[in-house]
């Protein structure tokens, strides 16, 4: 019987973990030396290390892009045009920030 | 057995040495932050948090910093915010006394994620009541919504640990911690719970004269609660605004040059409204 709720518990806990809410969170700073700073996470404390960040022009063209380290950061140059930073993970997962919104 | 051990632990928490309704206010704006645009102000006041008086004198500070886990997995660190505190004159019925202010700046503060910031002051005589008091106080903010290390104990010798989030709370909300006496927790001992009724008029560095709230009864304004006997509480608070939270005479040093001390751990918590 204890065995059986142990099994429960344990199946009840795994089901947990892959229900959570999963929001994701981006956000640029600029570092006032030419270079941003972007940072991602998720809103249950998961991990976004390895996440693809990617720098895009007007036009979608792709000028830089990283991954997301262990601090959930990453760093690139500012660009001199227009552009905005694209954080993807998965198809409902995905941010993006406006050049211009980055300070 | 149980009863007894009931009635030892309420005895002992009656019987230690404390100050009661004392809180070291820190207090922010906004403890839930999107995005920081700019710095970040901050008021480190030492007052009778529902009443707004009376309100001590406080020397700087022996520590103030925060402590923050920036991704997962990775350790916590502290960055000392000392050099950003000053020294203000706070306005009192009975004339100023001395309390402190940090502006943080924003690239200090600006990553997202979760930033516990604690101050650990002198030793205060409240010759008064014949004792030191010495107030472990912490708030949290958040910025992002990234959680970071919100439920990590700091290692403080009196320390609330927080069971819930204390920066994303609504009106009505339940608050749980843990009562922590050098990291272990401590049963049936008091928690002072009181709402900060004065807000703070941070432009002339003084409490507002009218309280939000008039209590019909003493009890309401220091509402007392024990912990249960794994050190854990819960407090319902029905209002927005902030909320104290002080386990008074926890910490483990008991004298200072000579004279009681109490080592109190305060925990700030902010409480918002449901939006319309």
């Amino acid at each position: 019987m204890r065995m059986t709720r142990s099994y429960l518990l344990l199946i009840l806990l795994a089901l947990g973990s892959q229900s959570h809410a999963h929001t994701p969170l981006f956000d640029c700073f600029d570092n006032s030396d030419g270079t941003l700073t972007c940072e991602g996470g998720f809103s249950d404390g998961a991990s976004a290390e390895g996440i693809l960040i990617r720098v895009v022009d007007a036009q979608g063209k792709v000028l830089q892009q990283g991954e997301l380290d262990a601090r959930g950061s990453v760093k690139f140059d500012r660009p001199s045009g227009e552009f905005s930073v694209v954080f993807s993970a998965g198809d409902d997962h995905s941010i993006t920030i406006l050049g211009d919104d980055i300070v | 057995m149980k009863i007894k051990s009931l009635f030892v632990g309420m005895l002992l928490a009656l019987a230690s040495i404390q100050a009661s309704a004392h809180f070291i206010v820190m207090y922010t704006p906004q403890t839930a932050i999107n995005r920081v645009t700019d710095d970040i102000p901050m008021n480190i006041v030492f007052t009778h948090a529902f009443a707004g008086g009376p309100t001590m004198s406080m020397g700087k500070p022996q520590r103030f910093y925060y402590s923050k886990r920036q991704g997962v997995g990775t350790p916590s660190e502290e960055v000392d915010l000392m050099p950003y505190l000053e020294e203000i004159q706070w306005q009192t019925d009975g004339g100023n006394v001395s309390a402190w202010e940090a502006n943080i700046p924003r690239n200090v503060m600006r990553s997202v994620g979760d930033y516990q910031i604690v101050v650990e002051p002198e030793p205060y005589l409240e010759s008064g009541e014949g004792l030191y008091i010495q107030q472990f106080a912490k708030v949290m903010i958040n910025v992002g919504g990234v959680p970071g290390n919100w439920l990590e104990t700091l290692g403080l010798p009196a320390e609330i640990e927080a069971l819930n989030k204390p920066y994303a709370n609504w009106t009505g909300a339940v608050f749980r911690g843990i009562v922590l006496s050098d990291g272990i927790p401590v049963p049936y001992t008091q928690v002072e719970v009181e709402y900060l009724n004065h807000p703070l008029d941070v432009e002339n560095r003084r409490f507002q004269e009218q309280g939000l709230i008039n209590a019909p009864h003493p009890s309401l304004e220091a509402q007392v609660i024990l912990t249960n006997e794994a050190g854990e509480f819960s407090f319902a608070m029905p209002k927005a605004g902030w909320w104290g939270f002080a386990a008074l005479s926890v910490g483990p040093q008991r004298e200072h040059n000579g004279m009681p001390l109490s080592q109190d751990a305060i925990l700030w918590v902010q409480v918002t409204d449901l939006p319309e």
